[in-house]
């Protein structure tokens, strides 16, 4: 089992009403699975499936990656700063 | 949160931003010119009123964000100095939220690594806006593309 950490901003934190998940996933995982099981908790992130993107560990990853135990994982929306 | 060396300045605060201390960094006698770009909150979208902005931020990523940015600028035009300072929380109307700053020989090089900065810290760094209107009602703003990921 994987613990991963998931925070979540801006709308999708409103939505979820959370900014930090903590979640076990079975292991070998990957951005998908997660995304997938994310999903089947939270339904209303399959409004942003196709637009949002992932952080692992601060760096911009496709959604195919490998997870690893103790990861922080962002979902980042289409970014709206300055 | 920042990070502050010699030629290189990534700044997130909640404070006010301070557009001469900016200036004050991006000098040095290596550069003919300063192009800063400071972006504040507009009161007015059409018919729609804002009475602030406030801002989200993942902190930790986007200083890294900014630092890939300014490389990539860094690399692309003689960049001497480079600074991107972001403001968090909220922003009254007319005050600034964002300020990127650049130095370099010659203005043409200045002009064009600025623009490239704004451009794509807009697209690319972890930072997302909320408009609060004067009706009451609250939007987030989505950018109009997400983020590129492939080649980083």
């Amino acid at each position: 089992m994987y613990t991963l950490q998931v925070l979540l901003f801006s709308v999708l934190k409103q939505k979820v009403g959370e900014g930090r998940l903590t979640l076990s996933l079975q292991a070998p995982a990957t951005g998908t699975d997660l995304l997938d099981h994310l999903e089947a908790q939270y339904p209303v992130l399959g409004d942003y499936r196709s637009v949002l993107r992932l952080a692992v560990n601060q760096e911009y990853v496709p959604e195919t990656v490998a997870l690893a135990d103790g990861d922080e994982i962002a979902l980042i929306t289409p970014v709206s700063g300055g | 949160m920042q990070k502050k060396e010699n030629h290189r300045w990534f700044l997130l605060q909640h404070e006010p931003l301070d557009v001469g201390a900016a200036f004050t960094f991006l000098q040095t006698p290596k550069a003919g010119g300063i192009d800063l770009f400071v972006g504040t909150t507009r009161q007015w979208t059409a018919d729609k009123e804002t009475v602030r902005l406030e801002y989200d931020c993942y902190e930790a990523m986007a200083l890294k964000e900014m630092s890939r940015l300014a490389e990539e600028a860094q690399a692309r035009w003689p960049v001497e100095r480079v600074c991107l300072l972001h403001r968090l929380g909220v922003v009254p109307p007319a005050e600034a939220s964002v300020v990127v700053g650049v130095a370099t020989p010659h203005r043409a090089d200045a002009f064009a690594a600025c623009r490239f900065l704004i451009d794509t810290l807009k697209e690319q760094v972890p930072i997302w806006k909320r408009e609060v209107y004067a009706d009451g009602s609250t939007e987030w703003i989505e950018g109009s593309t997400p983020p590129a990921v492939e080649g980083r």
